[in-house]
């Protein structure tokens, strides 16, 4: 599904330049579930960025779904990118002014889904993250494990391919982010792909394979499954 | 789609009402202006547009080429239209002559029952002036009604105020001033405010027997106006061509003139806007103070559009991560800004409708201070509204595109982050560049107000070289039984205690529409090259209005000319050394019809306002051109003096409607426009102060949330609450002084201009600036300082909690 070859990514401010990505390669298949792992600063948010599209690589091949998409532009990355791609973040990311069910809505607005259609799929994924009956509460008025919960349930919502999620539990208590994980983890047998950024080795076991980084590369690769 | 954008808008305006309050009020208060601003325009502008001919009319005026340079009149001589319809049956054209003050007595069975005096509205004229002026006639036939000698027509409300109601009008009678009664033949429709042809009265030319006997080619009333309608083949600048030949045929130059004449069309749609000429209702709008008007409601708006855009802007932060979020789910940045968008046009839309509320209000006022009513009536509503929707789109872009730009723009990875701070987002040099622009053009107004008030003092204060204090003005018949009863009238004035001074004469010492005409000098062949202003009066004037001689003596009494008093402005122009030197010499006018030795000369006094130059004056007794009783009278016992005056007037003069006015009353009058210009600029100047500084509030409340922290910590440091309010008003003040030197010279170059039209003018000294400087630094100290105190006197504790 995702194959990087020789990614390479820059940041330049000031005269500083940090190498956040050095010749990275990874493959990804359909149906995966990787845990990426690694120090401060390795470069892992960075790498998810790019692979969610939110960020273009400096060098590099990125074939995503036998395409090359490298060089694809901000207009091409945001279309592949609302029909493909979900996201979790470590702080949730809701927007405040929305309840619990507008903010799941949201992608689906941006993908022209019917107002019918989206009432029905929306109710449905907030049914399987239990969170229905908090449909009209807004993020404020959740705890943080619901609120992960809802920012899941928005991920999912358009049927994503892939899903990324960084540090999804990293602002949770334990019992909190073992459901998180039990959630990723339904979702990943019911056939979508996950990349997950993790500081946690407990978290890191839930997936199939971890993939541990330093300066910008990978250096091994662990085989769970 | 569209519903989830208004729910947010909503939610995000609902959350920041004060960043809500202080942008509708701005917006509110920017376009009310914008409106009221667009309502007198609009009414100036349609002054007599609703002619169907009105392409084709012309007015036919004179203009007088001195060696002095170009005089202008709205009439010409009264021969030149029947001349016209002579050589050019092409034509249709209308001889009108209006007389302002006229008294109308209103017969019922041929007795009369009841006097007005019209101020307006009097018109002597021929029947195809209803050919060339669209009037909609209630009654009678506009071809035929005022053919015949003493015949007139009437406006619906006059009809109805002389005869109870229009239907009852036709068939009876009226009698103007003195003449044979005229008989009512027609009823037209008032004519709306925005015309310059403002008919109440029209009466037959034929029932005029001195407009029917005037043979003069030479001179002129601006009263008799000639309108003509072009056939439509014919361009303007053809028929001035023939103008040309038309004068030369009629009135040929010999050799000694002084004074060419001219002939000129003068389109219908610049009768309105040309202070040269005049107009029927003495108000003319210039096209120039309709531009500074449109340039004022500009920049109202815009500076209510610059708030919109600092506070947006600042506020952009808030809102980066909800720019993040939708970014990473698929929204382009063509969604974010049509979403941006549409939130500033949901606040201009308030706005809007706020205004039109506000502008609903203010109406009565405005009318007021023009002097007309600009209420739309209901044929302009769409028009009305079409404007709204401009200004509505226009606001929405300028307000809302360069936040929305700004917004959109964000990276969603720094957004999320929060890595945005109000400084890495942009828009700050924009932000100070827009309050030094808001500032600015305060400023601009701020000085234009001040020289504009004080203009007005100096005219208000000024003397005019004669004492204005204390003088009635009240009117002297003019036909000779009345003034038979002069002695008598005098004498029974000048019994009642309180009454110091009686006088006759022709004008007041300063009063509008002058007499002027040149004289021979000293035997001298040809007469002088320049008009002095004609002062006819009794010996009584000099002392009533304590004028004073710098040489020689008053004339005597008399009833005719027998001596004249001449002013230093006419010695000069005569190019004699001393006053004395023109004691002795003889005056000669109208070839030898009143000649006369000059026996004094007197002080130098204003004969017109202070906006023109001091006039040469000749004075001397003439008793049958005597129009006014001037009265000085003890102010402590005004009331029933004027009472007591009035009695006596109304005794004397039975058959004429008395009224009155006090000379400095008169001498406003000569500065109403620009009286109206002094409120007008002090009213918009006082709006674009209080819009800037709710701006400028909303954006130092901003930063003191913004800054909440680092005041605590400042506090905590030990910082005390003037540190904290000087680290606020620093920025701005540096601001509101680089805007100051902007305004400045822009503002100066202005005035002076607006300054230069008056000959007796203020100098602009430094002090209009110093004020204007320190008057918006100290609002906005105020308006900082405020805002800024609330967050230095908060406990820094619970600011450093908060975090
Ligand atoms: N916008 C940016 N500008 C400059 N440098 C950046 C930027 N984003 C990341 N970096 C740098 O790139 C490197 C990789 O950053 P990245 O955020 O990918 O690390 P990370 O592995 O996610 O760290 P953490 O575990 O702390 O989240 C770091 O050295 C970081 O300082
Ligand atoms: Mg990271």
């Amino acid at each position: 599904m995702i194959n990087i070859t020789n990614l390479e990514k820059v940041y330049r401010t000031d005269e500083v330049e940090t190498i956040a990505l050095n010749k990275l390669s990874i493959e990804i298949k359909k149906g995966e579930f990787v845990a990426v792992m690694g120090p401060s600063g390795c470069g892992k948010s960075t790498l998810l960025n790019i692979l969610g599209l939110l960020d273009d690589p400096d060098a590099g091949s990125f074939v995503f779904n036998g395409t090359e998409i490298a060089k694809y532009n901000e207009r091409q990355r945001a279309e592949l990118r609302k029909h493909n791609i979900g996201f979790v973040f470590q702080s949730f990311n809701l927007i405040d002014e929305l309840t619990v069910f507008e903010n799941v809505e949201l992608p689906l607005i941006y993908t022209g889904v019917k107002a019918s259609e989206r009432k029905q799929k929306v109710d449905e994924v907030l049914e399987k993250v239990q969170i229905m009956h908090r449909r009209n509460h807004y993020p404020q008025q959740l705890s943080g494990g619901q609120q992960q919960r809802v920012a899941v349930a928005r991920a999912v919502v358009n049927n994503p391919k892939l899903i990324l999620a960084d540090e999804p539990t990293g602002n949770l208590d334990s019992s909190n982010g073992n459901e998180v994980m039990e959630l990723l983890t339904n979702l990943n047998e019911q056939g979508t792909t996950i990349i997950m950024v993790t500081h946690s080795e407990h978290d890191a076991r839930y997936s199939h394979r971890i993939i541990r980084m330093l300066d910008g590369q990978t250096v091994t690769e662990n085989i769970l499954i | 789609m569209l519903k989830n954008y208004f729910v947010t808008a909503f939610r995000n305006l609902a959350r920041n009402k004060s960043f809500l309050l202080i942008n509708v009020a701005g917006l509110t208060i920017g376009i009310a202006s914008c409106l009221l601003i667009f309502l007198v325009i609009r009414f100036e502008l349609s002054f007599d547009d609703y002619h169907a001919k009105k392409d084709r009319i012309y007015r036919v005026t004179t203009v007088f080429d001195r060696s002095g340079g170009l005089d202008y009149s709205s009439g010409v001589s009264v021969p030149v239209a029947q001349a016209l319809r002579v050589d050019y049956p092409q034509l249709e054209v209308a001889n009108m002559m209006s007389r302002g003050n006229d008294m109308i007595t209103v017969l019922e069975d041929g007795k009369p029952v009841k006097k007005f005096r019209e101020l307006k509205g009097v018109f002597f004229t021929e029947p195809q002036v209803f050919k060339i002026f669209d009037n909609k006639w209630l009654a009678g036939d506009p071809a035929t009604a005022i053919t015949d000698p003493f015949t007139a027509a009437l406006s619906r409300s006059l009809a109805v105020k002389y005869f109870g109601s229009w239907q009852q009008a036709v068939g009876k009678s009226i009698v103007y001033e003195k003449s044979q009664p005229i008989k009512i033949t027609g009823v037209f429709e008032d004519v709306p405010e925005n015309s310059d042809y403002p008919f109440g009265v029209v009466i037959s030319q034929s029932s005029n027997r001195s407009l029917m006997t005037n043979t003069d080619w030479q001179s002129t009333t601006s009263d008799q106006n000639c309108i003509i309608v072009l056939p439509e083949n014919m361009s303007a600048a053809q028929f001035n061509n023939m103008l040309i030949a038309f004068r030369k045929k009629h009135a040929p130059e010999s050799s000694t003139t002084l004074t060419k004449i001219s002939y000129h069309l003068q389109p219908l749609n610049e009768i309105h806007f040309d202070e040269r000429f005049g107009t029927y209702n003495e108000r003319t709008f210039s096209k120039e103070l309709i531009r500074g008007l449109a340039l004022i409601a500009a920049f109202l708006l815009i500076i209510a559009c610059v708030n919109f855009i600092n506070l947006s802007t600042a506020q952009a932060v808030n809102r980066s991560k909800e720019v993040g979020i939708r970014k990473v789910l698929g929204g382009t940045r063509r969604q974010l800004v049509f979403q941006f968008m549409g939130e500033t046009f949901i606040i201009t839309f308030i706005a809007a409708c706020l205004a039109t509320v506000v502008t609903w209000l203010m109406l009565p006022f405005l009318s007021d201070l023009m002097e007309v009513s600009i209420t739309p009536g209901a044929g302009q509503i769409p028009q009305l509204l079409l404007f709204l929707v401009a200004v509505i789109v226009c606001v929405t872009f300028l307000s809302g595109f360069y936040p929305a730009l700004i917004l959109s723009g964000f990276n969603p990875i720094s957004a999320l982050k929060s890595k945005l701070s109000a400084k890495s987002i942009g828009g700050l040099s924009l932000r100070r560049v827009l309050v030094v622009l808001q500032f600015g053009i305060a400023q601009v107004l701020i000085i234009a107000t001040l020289v504009v008030i004080s203009q007005m003092n100096f005219f208000r204060s000024t003397s005019l070289g004669f004492n204005q204090q204390a003088v009635l003005n009240i009117p002297l018949p003019a036909d000779s039984v009345s003034h038979s009863k002069r002695n008598i009238v005098r004498e029974r004035l000048m019994q009642q205690p309180g009454i110091s001074n009686v006088s006759y004469s022709f004008s007041a010492p300063a009063d509008f529409g002058a007499w002027s005409s040149d004289f021979n000098f000293d035997h001298s062949p040809v007469p002088i090259n320049f008009e002095p202003s004609l002062k006819w009066a009794d010996t009584g004037y000099f002392s009533t209005y304590g004028l004073q001689m710098v040489a020689g003596r008053p004339y005597i009494e008399s009833d005719t000319t027998r001596e004249f008093v001449v002013n230093e402005t006419l010695v000069r122009k005569l190019g004699l050394k001393s006053p004395e030197e023109a004691l002795g010499k003889e005056i000669n006018f109208w070839d030898g019809r009143i000649v006369a030795p000059i026996v004094g000369v007197v002080k130098d006094f204003h004969s017109n306002s202070l906006k023109d130059e001091m006039n040469p004056v000749v004075m001397g007794t003439r008793e049958r051109s005597y129009r006014m009783i001037s009265v000085r009278i003890d102010m402590s016992k005004s009331k029933e003096l004027l009472a007591k005056i009035e009695k006596i007037w109304n005794e004397s003069f039975p058959d004429y409607v008395y009224e009155y006015q006090f000379m400095d009353e008169k001498i406003r009058n000569f500065y109403r426009q620009e009286n109206q210009l002094s409120q007008l600029y002090k009213v918009f100047a006082g709006i674009a102060i209080f819009i800037s500084c709710l701006g400028l509030y909303g954006l130092v409340s901003f930063m003191a949330v913004q800054r909440t922290k680092e005041v605590g910590i400042r506090k905590v440091l030990g910082a005390s609450a003037a540190n904290i309010i000087y680290l606020f008003s620093k920025e701005f003040t540096l601001l509101i002084s680089i805007s100051f030197l902007i305004a400045a010279p822009l503002a100066y170059y202005f005035m002076r201009d607006w300054l230069n039209k008056f000959v007796f003018r203020i100098d602009m000294g430094i002090w209009f600036f110093v004020v204007s400087i320190a008057g918006s630094l100290c609002i906005a100290w105020i308006t900082v300082g405020y805002r800024a105190a609330k967050a230095a006197f908060a406990n820094p504790v619970n600011s450093l909690r908060n975090e």
